[in-house]
């Protein structure tokens, strides 16, 4: 049956030619309709003005949806249906505290006063004393300083020349906006930069000195306020691990790598480089480094929004947060603004799994350029890995983005060789951090399929293989192979394990006969025999263990489930129901209409839009269909 | 006894088989060969209940209706400030969240997209609040009809008639629902609500009324707003 609103819309232009029809030929379900195309379009009911618009003769539905589709309302919508099932968001549960963290100490300084010194854990030091713990020790202020807490034992002032010798002052990235520069003036101010630089509050205790003036520049150990790119590989000499007198942190002995590789440069940002060299500190500004406001763990950092589900320029909660929480944050919004900018350029959809480019601001493009590596390389430099070979190569990310550039989001057309889409993303990698959960989470939500386990008695085996294994094969024959493409990812990490570094089969260290202590890291012993040693999660797919994330968007997207997918997942959101084997006709039809524009997604939403399944998806019953003389 | 037994089986299985009892099968009949439905139109159309507006569309749709202000700035509105600071008629955004449905992507916890009883009660308790508030910025003093956000129409509080009330009560009820009252699809909707205004208004004269910071007039439009906000024609689409 035709529908009663185009009906009425011919019916008004052949009014026109005589006289202007009343403003009352506007039906019941004519106003339905147009109020639930500004739910969907505009994300709100239809004001009153726009009521009085839709009103008029001369209104255009067609127009008004077409002008409504290059919107923020649409780019929201299209955004909701994919955030729902991927649900890009992550608690402290997903505790970012590298060696990027720095932390602080308040120590009592002769003359009474108090500084608060900043340090990181970690940080190699030259003298016995403080390597890897803060910069002053017992014999400096008697106290013996832990990782995380406070120190123990009774303080005693430091001199002003200790005090000179191993910290320095410093004008860092969260006070000073030009904090590159030679002499920073652009300090920080809550109230011109909540409006320059929106979101971006460090926490009210890295803006006050301990004597309640305002901060204006901090103290940091020396070592950490080193600024080169680069190092040397240091190595103390000590062969054990030993706590002495006047430690409570034990002080470790030199690694193989600090051995083997003692003198040579290491590239700074990384975690390898924290713990192996001397001379790397946090960069100029201390930009390699996130601040913390005391000694705990995970220490207050800065103040964000803590709820804001209409976006984060509209918060309804902004609270104090643990340093990490910043970086998580930032995480989010990029896969918020990749998806919106699929939407907003009516890009081919595809890319939200295949594209090698994103969309980073300042925050964003700190944590790819200085951060990203502080989860690198760990017993990887046991096999030649020191340097990390990011999914986003830092070479590509934007040099004018400032770390308080929150607002300014700006396009990396290719993160890499081995970016793609939302897969290689931080949040993605974070919050499904096993292979698995990766490989469950997109074939659940961009081929509509789910696992359901066979009804069979699971049996005791020792069968490796869950391919094979009874009872698991069921859906492990396909997870397995899914999950081998994120063998070169981390779990619960984004470090990238290339093949020079970490071939699918290792032949030289961690085959059975002479295993190394550290292979366990990297290659599973279930799979180890005398002709080599397998990666971890690529079993079952060499192959695609070597194709990576980039193979898995590929194969996904040349999947006919796929597109079947989008269609039915889209479709379903603007229905407001599932599909039925009853819309079959019209999902086949909706298909092609994505399809045959190169999957572009205002084809889809035009043709939903329009449809007789959305116009009626408010037909509450037959009565009062009947009553209306139509569907 | 086993003898005795053999016979019987025996009689048993040389008896004649009893007549299958026969079954009697409803045919399908189309529903217009049916008598006196000749002429009935038959609906094939997917029946589903009509769509929940999501959480986020709700507060969107609050905020524009509450003059486009932000959340933030919306909650310290309906909180009050001074002499009309009322703790009792809103909290905070933040904590109506869960209970509007909203889903919590940390926590892992989905949007809900059914009603259920605390979700109602959050839709009653946000939306009183914005009536109240509404009530108060538009019905007092001479406010212009621009500058009000739910009762854009002229004049106070005080309805003479029957014919000036349909004639408020259209432009509020087009605010919520998004279309003229006499479409609505159940009979008499206008003259119910001037029912329900008359009967509120009442309740607030009767002697033992308690204290309500509304006039009687102001409480029996509120009355109408809450009825508005919280119908369901106003959540569901």
């Amino acid at each position: 049956m035709k529908p009663r609103f185009d009906a009425f819309v011919v019916g008004m232009f052949l009014a026109l030619a005589i006289s202007a029809p009343s403003d009352a030929a506007r039906s019941l379900q004519d106003y339905r309709y147009f109020r639930s195309l500004s739910i969907d379009m505009q994300g709100r009911v239809p004001t009153r003005t726009e009521l009085t618009d839709f009103e008029r003769t001369d209104f255009d539905v067609d127009n008004w949806v077409e002008s409504k589709l290059s919107t923020s309302g649409y780019e929201d919508r299209i955004r909701r249906i994919y955030l729902d099932p991927l649900r890009p968001a992550l608690s402290t549960i997903f505790p970012f505290v590298t060696s990027v963290v720095l932390r602080r100490h308040s120590i009592q300084v002769e003359g009474g006063t108090t500084a608060n010194v900043y340090w990181r854990n970690g940080q190699r030091r030259k003298r016995d004393s403080t390597d890897g713990i803060f910069c002053l020790g017992e014999a400096d202020t008697g106290l013996k300083f832990p990782r995380t807490g406070n120190p123990t034992g009774t303080a005693k002032p430091v001199t002003k020349a200790i005090l000179d010798q191993y910290t320095v002052k410093v004008k860092p990235w969260w006070l000073y906006r030009d904090y590159a520069s030679s002499a920073p003036k652009d300090l920080y101010s809550a109230t011109t930069w909540a409006t320059k630089y929106p979101n971006f509050a460090p926490h009210p205790a890295l803006l006050t000195e301990a004597d309640g003036s305002a901060t204006t520049e901090i103290r940091v150990c020396k070592e950490e306020a080193q600024t080169a790119e680069s190092g040397t590989i240091y190595k103390s000499g000590r062969t054990t691990t030993t706590t002495p007198a006047d430690r409570i942190v034990p002080l470790a002995g030199d690694t193989n790598f600090a051995i083997t590789n003692v003198g040579k440069p290491i590239y700074c940002a990384s975690d390898t480089a924290v713990t192996n060299s001397a001379d790397c500190g946090c960069g100029v500004g201390l930009e390699r480094c996130s601040p913390g406001a005391n000694n705990g763990f995970d220490p207050s950092g800065f103040v964000l929004p803590t709820k804001a589900p209409l976006g984060v320029t509209l918060p309804v909660d902004v609270g104090s947060t643990a340093q990490s929480e910043w970086t998580r944050f930032w995480w989010s919004q990029e896969v918020y603004e990749f998806i919106a900018r699929l939407a907003r350029e009516d890009r081919d959809f595809r890319e939200i799994l295949t594209s090698p480019s994103t969309v980073i601001n300042g925050p964003l493009a700190q944590f790819y350029k200085s951060y990203q590596g502080s989860t690198c390389c760990g017993q990887g430099a046991s096999f030649g890995y020191s340097e990390p070979q990011s999914l986003f190569d830092r070479a590509n990310v934007p040099t004018d983005l400032l770390p308080h550039d929150t607002t300014t989001w700006k396009v990396v057309s290719d993160r890499g060789p081995n970016a793609a889409g939302i897969l290689t993303m931080p949040i993605f990698l974070a919050k499904y951090g096993s292979r698995r959960a990766r490989a469950h989470a997109i074939y659940g939500t961009f081929l509509c399929r789910q696992f359901v386990a066979e009804s069979v008695e699971l049996t005791p085996s020792t069968e490796p293989d869950l391919t094979k294994r009874p009872g698991c094969s069921t859906c492990h024959a396909t997870l397995e192979p899914m999950s081998a493409y994120f063998a070169r990812v981390r779990e619960s990490d984004w470090t990238f394990l290339p093949k020079e570094n970490f071939p699918v089969l290792e032949t030289k260290r961690c085959n059975r006969s002479t295993p190394a202590s550290d292979c366990r890291s990297y290659y599973d012993p279930a799979f180890t025999s005398d002709a080599g040693a397998m990666l971890l999660g690529a079993y079952a797919s060499q192959t695609n263990a070597d194709l990576g994330p980039r193979g898995f968007a590929e194969a996904t997207v040349a999947d006919p489930a796929f597109a079947e997918c989008i269609v039915s997942t889209v479709a379903s959101s603007f229905l407001g129901r599932i599909m039925v084997t009853d819309d079959a006709t019209r999902l086949s039809t909706w298909k092609t209409a994505l399809t045959s524009g190169g999957f572009r997604m205002r084809a889809l939403i035009r043709e939903i839009l329009k449809s007789d399944a959305y116009r009626n998806a408010n037909n509450l019953n037959s009565t009062l269909w009947r009553k209306e003389e139509g569907p | 006894m086993r003898f005795e037994a053999s016979v019987l089986l025996l009689m048993l299985a040389c008896s004649k088989t009893p007549e299958p009892t026969p079954v009697v099968r409803a045919t399908s009949t189309p529903v217009n060969a049916i008598p006196g439905h000749e002429s009935l139109r038959e609906d094939t159309t997917h029946k589903e209940g009509p769509r929940l507006m999501v959480a986020e569309t709700y507060m969107r749709s609050y905020l524009a209706i509450f003059g486009g202000l932000s959340p933030l700035d919306s909650q310290a509105a309906l909180v009050g400030a001074g002499a009309t600071r009322d703790n009792n008629l809103f909290d905070r955004w933040a904590d109506y969240l869960a209970a509007l449905g909203m889903p919590d992507y940390k926590s892992d916890i989905d949007r809900s997209a059914q009603t259920n009883a605390l979700m109602v009660a959050a839709f009653e308790r946000t939306g009183i609040a914005l009536c109240d508030r509404a009530v108060e910025n538009d019905l007092r003093g001479s406010r212009p009809v621009d500058q009000r956000i739910v009762f854009a129409f002229e004049g106070g509080p005080e309805v003479a008639s029957d014919t000036a009330f349909a004639t408020r009560f259209d432009i509020v009820h087009r605010t919520f629902l998004g279309y003229p009252a006499e479409l609505a699809p159940t009979t008499n909707r206008t003259s119910k609500f001037y029912n329900l205004y008359k009967q509120a208004k009442a309740n607030q004269t009767a002697p033992d009324a308690g204290r309500f910071r509304l006039t009687a007039d102001e409480a029996a439009w509120a009355a109408v707003c809450y009825a508005l906000i919280r119908h369901p024609e106003f959540h569901f689409y």
